[in-house]
């Protein structure tokens, strides 16, 4: 089972032991669930408005959104570690420059999100705010620089992100970002980013 | 369409009842990962709480194409990511541990609440993301795509770590012996 080791092999066994459960927990999950609203399906059109899309620049307004980005943001460093400690970009990896979320307004709460990896495939940014789910917020990739964006709107308060950047030969790599306040060492082995909406992240 | 796909659909047309069916049947299986990851149980019924919760919230954008356990499963796996992190200090199980390993692997015993305190003594002490690999891998028998579909980590990275985490728990077992 576990290349063959007598010890590992007793511990993944007893570990698959199926565990004692408190036979209320799931009448106090249930009773949690029925105080929330009923879930909807989000609508063809809403689905049409955040699916990601390549946006046709013109070369001067592309130069122009490129130099605005780097302006703002300062070069970090290179991607060449995942959560883990482990090199998954490879030979491609990408040298990638973000700039901290800027808040477009405080009032709207609307956060954007930029992340300069130009031998991505596609990249997300994941956090507490979408369930860390890589598939939920896709960043868009501008026609210049390798740049990928999104805006999301987000309730004030705490948020912990990182980017889930997947490159051209498969590979996946979540990546913090890298000028932004880092979140407290989780003990997972790789720390996420923060940010403050509506106050200065720290 | 399978029963869980089902179920969704029952959800999704106002009917709640039809979510305590799929709640029912994952939830013995989300609480074996999320107390063998967490390590005490208060822990892992807040992991499982708030995990049913979100994927009620988040029902409408679940996507058919994907197997609902996958989908929970990856809720459930930031869930305990998330709560290890608020987590300000680690209980500390204290067993004994020398008459317990007198008893592993060699001389099977029966099962006894000491075997599961041992076993989760053991997990505790790997590194988070070794044990996370290690119990998707070999107690959730995923596959490693699977595992790099919840964990967002590479397959070759999670190769790496299910490796070290069989290397940790082998080198515990040797060095014990050998006293």
């Amino acid at each position: 089972m576990t290349e063959h080791d007598p010890y590992v092999d007793w511990i993944a066994r007893e570990a698959k032991r199926p565990v004692a459960v408190d036979p209320m927990a799931i009448e106090r999950v249930m009773a949690r669930v029925r105080l929330e609203a009923p879930p909807t399906v989000r609508s063809t059109r809403w689905r049409w408005l955040v699916e990601p899309r390549s946006l046709p620049l013109s070369p001067l307004v592309g130069t122009a959104l490129a130099a605005g980005l780097v302006g703002i943001g300062a070069f970090v460093g290179h991607l060449s570690i995942d959560r883990g400690g482990q090199n998954l970009i490879g030979g491609s990896a990408a040298p990638a420059v973000n700039q901290p979320p800027l808040a477009l307004s405080s009032d709207t709460n609307v956060i954007k999100f930029v992340l300069v990896a130009p031998h991505a495939s596609n990249v997300a940014v994941v956090g507490d705010f979408n369930d860390w789910d890589s598939k939920a917020t896709p960043m868009t990739r501008t026609k210049t620089g390798g740049t990928w964006s999104v805006a999301i709107r987000l309730p004030a308060g705490r948020h912990v992100y990182a980017f889930v950047v997947n490159g051209a030969n498969g590979s996946t790599q979540w990546v913090a970002d890298p000028t932004a306040p880092l979140a407290p060492e989780d003990g997972l082995g790789a720390p996420n980013s923060v940010v403050l909406v509506g106050g200065s992240a720290s | 369409m399978s029963d869980d796909a089902a179920d969704v659909q029952r959800v999704l047309s106002g009917d709640v009842d039809a979510y305590a069916k799929l709640v029912d049947r994952y939830y013995d299986r989300c609480a074996r990962f999320a107390i063998r990851m967490l390590g005490n149980r208060d822990d892992a019924e807040d992991a499982l709480q708030s995990t049913f919760l979100r994927a009620y919230r988040a029902l409408g954008r679940y996507q058919e194409r994907d197997r609902f356990s996958a989908w929970l499963y990856r809720i459930l796996v930031n869930q305990c990511r998330s709560i290890a992190a608020r987590r300000s200090h680690r209980e500390r199980v204290f067993v004994r541990e020398e008459a317990l390993l007198l008893n592993a692997p060699d001389k099977r015993p029966a099962w006894t609440g000491e075997d599961e305190e041992f076993v989760q003594r053991v997990l505790n002490e790997l590194d988070p993301l070794l044990r996370e690999a290690f119990l998707l891998k070999y107690v959730e028998e995923l596959s490693y795509e699977e595992m790099a579909a919840l964990t967002g980590a590479g397959v070759s990275a999670l190769k790496m770590r299910v490796k070290r985490a069989c290397d940790k728990l082998r080198e515990r077992w040797e060095r014990i012996r050998d006293d």
